[in-house]
C-alpha cells in the first residue's frame, strides 16, 4: 500500500490528540503500519496543536513532508491555514468552521479573518476543500465537545483512505470515556455524511 | 491505548499502539524492572505516570522523587542491592543527576539500572536542545538509541541486560519524535519482578575515598572494552542496506528521517544503522567505511557520531569522505532534523535534484501566513498564575526585577503581565534573585512553583537566609506538578504508588530554613494577596508569599467529578467596553466580537478574576475577595 499521511491542526483542548491516537489504533487493528506523532506540555496550554499521522508499509519518519498530505484536518480555521505548508495540490483539507480567536485579537482589537479570506488562502494550495460545520453538528449529536468525533468522520468518508469505517468506531468506542460513547458515534456519523455528500462535488 | 492496564497483559505477540514512552514502560515489565523512579519532564513523563499507574498491580516499586538526583540516588541505592531499576528523566535533568551519575559509573550496580534521558531537540518544551550522548562518553557509560517505538520497549530489556552483564548503568537516550510517537509494539513475555534486595558489604567497591576510586577507574575502562564487543556483536549495530553509490550512517529519529529523505531522492544507499551509540562498534563502522568512497553521517544535534567516525576513519578509511555537519556544511546542528532537511542535505552532497519543489511551498507558505495571529501557549482560563502575575505586576510593576523559574507560570513572561526578567533551570530564580538584588538594589522577586522548590528551590533560600539577601521568593503553590501532568509532590498528600502520604508543607519548610516573613495567601483573594505582597517587600531579609490555589484543570477535574456546575461570569450591561480585564488579564475566555466584550461560557472556569479587577463592576459572577 502506497503510504497515506494525515496532518490533524488545531488548539489544546479540541480533542486533536485523541483523534490522532482514534486513527492510529485503528489502522493497528487493520494490520497496518501506522506513526503518530504529537508534541506535549509547554507548547500544549492553549496554544496551537499538530498531529501527524502516517499510515503505510515502510513509514519511519514521524513527521508528514511538506506538501505530502493526503488530508489535512483543520479543526479550526487559522489553524488550518498555519499548517497549509503540509499542503499541495494533491491534498485535501477538511476544515471547520468553528472559530476559536487567539487571545492576541482581542487585545489588539483585531479581527478574525473571514471565511472568504481563509478559503482564499487554502486555494494557493489546492482546490480541494470540504468545509464541515462540526459545532454544529456535534451539538446535534448531543455535545459540542464531540467535534473531534465528527471530523474523524468526515476522515472516514475520504476516499482513498485505507483504515476501515468499522475500526475507526470500534477504536473510538475504546478510546473515548463509556458515558460519551454514544454521542461520539452519533458526531462521527454525521460527519461522514457531510463529507459523503459534498465529496462528490469537490 | 484505552486504558494504561492493557501494559499489563501477558499476551505475547499482541500488537498495541503505543507511545514511545509508554513502550519503554511495558520495557520495564518485560524486563522485570522492579524500581522506578524520576522526577516528571516532558517529553520523558508519560514513562513515570504510566508505571505509577500500574505499579501496586505489577508489584513493583515507583516514585516520584524530589528531584533527578535524589531519583538515581534511590534507585542506585536498590540497583546496588541486586534489584533491576530504572530512572526516567528529561535530558535537563542528567544535569541535575550528573554528579552522581559520574561516579556511579565507578562503583558500578549490581542489580541492572537504566536510566533514560530524553531529549529535546527543537526545545518543544524545554530551555535548551543539549545532546546527552556526550554524558556517556564523559561517563564512560553504554548508551543506547531507539528509533521506534518497537525499538524503545525491546532496547529497555536489552539495557536492563548488558547492564546486569557489565555491572555498568546504561544510558537509554531518547528525543521527543522518539518518546512522542505512537507506532505498533509487539509485546514480549512479562517478567515477574523482584523487590527483594540484599546489602553485601564491599567498601572497596562502594566507598568511594581516592584510594578505592583510582583502582575502580580501571575497573570502569576494562569494562567499557568489554561493552565495545558487545557493540559490535549488538543486534541494533546492523547494516539494514549494503551496497550502493554512497553510506549513511545514522541513529534515533534521524535515521528514519535519513532512510525516507534517500527514498525521496531515489539514492541507491547502504545504510548502517547505530542503535547502541556508545561505545561505537568500531571494527564495523571500519569495515562499512572501507566499502564506500564517501560517507554521510546523519545525526540530530551535536555531530556526535561524525567526530567519533571521523577518527575511526582515520585509522582505517583514509580516503573514504565523510560529510556531516562539522563543517556546518550540509545538515544543521541546531533544531530537529526532518525528512526535508536531511533531503536537502542528501541533495546537495549527491548533486541529485529534489523532487519536490520546497522553495516554492516555502514561498506560497510565507505569503498566506503573513500577518497570520500567533497562538502562543497561554495560561490557561482560570488558572492561579494569572492572579497571581496580576497581583504580582500590581506590587512591582515595572520597578522591580523578576527572576522566573521552570514550570506553566513561565507563560507569564507573555503580556499583559511581562513578569520574568530572566529564567534558566530549574531553582534557579531563588539563587538569582539574590545576585541581582545584591548588585542593583532593586526590589527583587524570585517566582517559583510547588514542585520546583522541593526540586531545587530549598538550598536557595536558606543561601538567601544565611546570607540575609533582601528577596521575595512567590511560591506559586498549584497543588501539583502541573505542566507535566498534575504529577504529585511533596506538598500534595500523594505518593507514586497513588497512596496517601503526609503533606510537607512549603510555609513550614520556609520557618525552617529561618524565613521571618512567610504567609500563605489564595492569589484570587486580589486584595489580600497585594496587602501581603507589599509588606513582604518592606522586609529587611528574604521573605516568602505562598500563593496558593489548585490547578484550574485539577479544579475542574474534581468538579466534574463530583456533579458541580461551573456558571460561567457574565459581562452585564453595566460594561462600558473599556477593555481593562482584556488588558489586565489577558484571559483567553474573554474575548471581543463586534467591537464588545464577551466571556465565552465554555471555556470560563468562573474563577472570579474578572469580576475582581473590573473597575465598573460589570462582571457578574462568583469572586474569592
Amino acid at each position: 500500500m502506497k503510504e497515506f499521511n494525515i496532518v490533524l491542526a488545531g488548539v489544546g483542548g479540541q480533542g486533536t490528540l485523541l483523534a490522532a491516537e482514534v486513527i492510529g489504533s485503528a489502522a493497528v487493528s487493520d494490520g497496518l503500519d501506522v506513526r503518530v506523532s504529537e508534541i506535549h506540555g509547554m507548547a500544549q496550554r492553549g496554544g496551537a496543536v499538530v498531529s501527524n499521522v502516517r499510515i503505510g508499509e515502510g513509514v519511519l519518519a514521524s513527521t508528514v513532508l511538506d506538501g505530502q498530505a493526503d488530508v489535512l484536518l483543520g479543526f479550526e480555521p487559522l489553524e488550518t491555514v498555519r499548517n497549509l505548508k503540509s499542503a499541495s495540490e494533491k491534498t485535501l483539507v477538511i476544515m471547520n468552521t468553528q472559530r476559536i480567536p487567539p487571545t492576541e485579537l482581542a487585545a489588539k482589537n483585531a479581527e478574525y479573518p473571514s471565511v472568504e479570506e481563509v478559503l482564499a488562502k487554502i486555494h494557493v494550495f489546492t482546490g480541494k476543500v470540504i468545509v464541515v460545520e462540526a459545532a454544529e453538528l456535534a451539538r446535534k449529536a448531543g455535545s459540542r465537545l464531540a467535534q473531534n468525533s465528527v471530523m474523524l468522520g468526515a476522515l472516514a468518508a475520504v476516499e482513498g483512505f485505507p483504515v476501515k469505517t468499522e475500526s475507526l468506531v470500534e477504536a473510538l468506542r475504546e478510546l473515548v470515556p463509556k458515558k460519551h460513547v454514544e454521542v461520539n458515534l452519533k458526531a462521527f456519523e454525521l460527519g461522514r455524511e457531510t463529507v459523503r455528500k459534498k465529496q462528490k462535488r469537490v | 491505548m484505552p486504558d494504561v492496564k492493557v501494559l499489563l497483559q501477558n499476551a505475547p505477540g499482541k500488537r498495541v499502539l503505543m507511545l514511545g514512552n509508554q513502550a519503554i514502560a511495558r520495557g520495564i515489565l518485560e524486563a522485570g524492572v522492579s524500581v522506578v523512579t524520576t522526577y516528571p519532564g516532558t517529553p520523558a513523563s508519560e514513562i513515570g505516570d504510566s508505571i505509577s499507574e500500574i505499579a501496586s498491580e505489577a508489584g513493583l516499586y515507583m516514585e516520584y522523587s524530589v528531584n533527578e538526583m535524589v531519583a538515581v540516588q534511590v534507585a542506585a541505592g536498590a540497583a546496588n542491592c541486586g534489584v533491576r531499576a530504572l530512572t526516567a528523566m528529561k535530558h535537563v535533568g542528567l544535569n541535575v543527576a550528573a554528579d552522581l551519575v559520574m561516579t556511579l559509573a565507578y562503583t558500578g550496580v549490581r542489580g541492572g539500572y537504566v536510566i533514560v534521558t530524553a531529549d529535546d531537540p527543537e526545545c518543544y518544551s524545554s530551555q535548551n536542545e543539549q545532546d546527552n550522548r556526550f554524558y556517556a562518553l564523559l561517563a564512560n557509560l553504554p548508551c543506547l538509541e531507539p528509533s521506534d517505538a518497537q525499538e524503545a520497549k525491546e532496547m529497555t530489556v536489552y539495557a536492563v541486560e548488558i547492564s546486569e552483564k557489565l555491572e555498568l548503568p546504561v544510558l537509554l537516550r531518547t528525543t521527543t519524535r522518539v518518546s512522542h510517537t505512537r507506532g505498533p509494539v509487539a509485546y514480549g513475555q512479562l517478567t515477574k519482578p523482584n523487590l527483594k534486595g540484599s546489602f553485601v558489604r564491599d567498601v572497596k567497591r562502594l566507598v568511594m575515598v581516592p584510594a578505592n576510586s583510582r583502582p575502580k577507574h580501571e575497573v570502569l575502562l576494562r569494562q567499557v572494552a568489554k561493552a565495545k564487543e558487545i557493540s559490535e556483536k549488538s543486534p541494533y549495530n546492523k547494516v539494514v542496506r549494503k551496497g550502493g553509490e554512497i553510506g549513511i550512517i545514522s541513529s534515533s529519529s534521524a535515521y528514519n528521517c535519513a532512510v525516507e529523505a534517500a527514498s525521496l531522492l531515489g539514492l541507491d544507499a547502504g545504510v548502517l544503522k547505530l542503535g547502541m551509540t556508545h561505545p561505537l562498534p568500531e571494527k564495523m563502522i571500519a569495515e562499512f567505511l572501507k566499502s564506500y568512497k564517501r560517507i554521510v553521517v546523519v545525526e540530530e544535534l551535536e555531530p556526535y557520531l561524525e567526530m567519533q567516525i571521523k577518527a575511526i576513519a582515520k585509522d582505517h578509511a583514509p580516503d573514504t569522505e565523510i560529510r556531516g555537519k562539522m563543517n556546518g556544511q550540509y545538515f544543521p546542528r541546531e533544531g530537529e532534523l526532518t525528512t526535508r532537511l536531511v533531503a536537502a542535505g542528501l541533495s546537495r552532497i549527491t548533486a541529485k535534484p529534489l523532487p519536490v519543489d520546497f522553495r516554492k511551498i516555502e514561498e506560497n507558505y510565507g505569503a498566506v501566513v503573513k500577518g497570520l495571529p500567533p497562538r502562543p501557549p497561554i495560561l490557561c482560563a482560570g488558572c492561579p498564575h494569572r492572579a497571581s502575575f496580576y497581583v504580582i505586576k500590581k506590587v512591582g510593576g515595572d520597578r522591580a526585577v523578576y527572576a522566573d523559574d521552570i514550570g506553566c507560570y513561565a507563560l507569564g513572561i507573555a503580556p499583559p503581565f511581562a513578569v520574568g526578567d530572566i529564567m534558566i533551570c530549574m531553582g534557579a530564580s531563588v539563587g538569582t534573585a539574590q545576585g541581582i538584588s545584591r548588585v542593583t538594589g532593586r526590589d527583587t522577586m524570585a517566582t517559583i512553583g510547588d514542585s520546583t522548590f522541593f526540586h531545587a528551590g530549598i538550598p536557595g533560600l536558606v543561601n538567601a537566609v544565611y546570607n540575609r539577601s533582601r528577596i521575595v521568593v512567590v511560591v506559586l503553590d498549584n497543588l501539583a506538578t502541573a505542566m507535566t501532568g498534575h504529577q504529585p509532590h511533596p506538598g500534595t498528600g500523594l505518593t507514586g504508588m497513588q497512596s496517601p502520604a503526609e503533606r510537607i508543607l512549603i510555609e513550614k519548610i520556609a520557618e525552617g530554613c529561618g524565613v521571618k516573613y512567610v504567609r500563605v495567601v489564595n492569589p484570587f483573594k486580589t486584595k489580600e494577596a497585594t496587602a501581603v505582597l507589599k509588606e513582604a517587600l518592606q522586609q529587611p531579609g528574604p521573605s516568602v508569599v505562598v500563593f496558593r490555589a489548585p490547578c484550574t484543570l485539577m479544579d475542574a477535574r474534581e468538579k466534574r467529578r463530583k456533579g458541580v456546575t461551573v456558571v460561567s461570569s457574565r459581562i452585564t450591561e453595566k460594561c462600558t467596553n473599556c477593555m481593562a480585564c482584556i488588558k489586565l488579564l489577558g484571559c483567553p475566555a474573554i474575548m471581543v466580537e463586534e467591537g464588545k466584550v464577551r466571556i465565552d461560557e465554555n471555556s470560563c472556569a468562573a474563577c472570579g478574576l474578572c469580576v475582581s479587577v473590573c473597575p465598573y463592576g460589570a462582571i457578574e459572577g462568583s469572586c474569592a475577595e
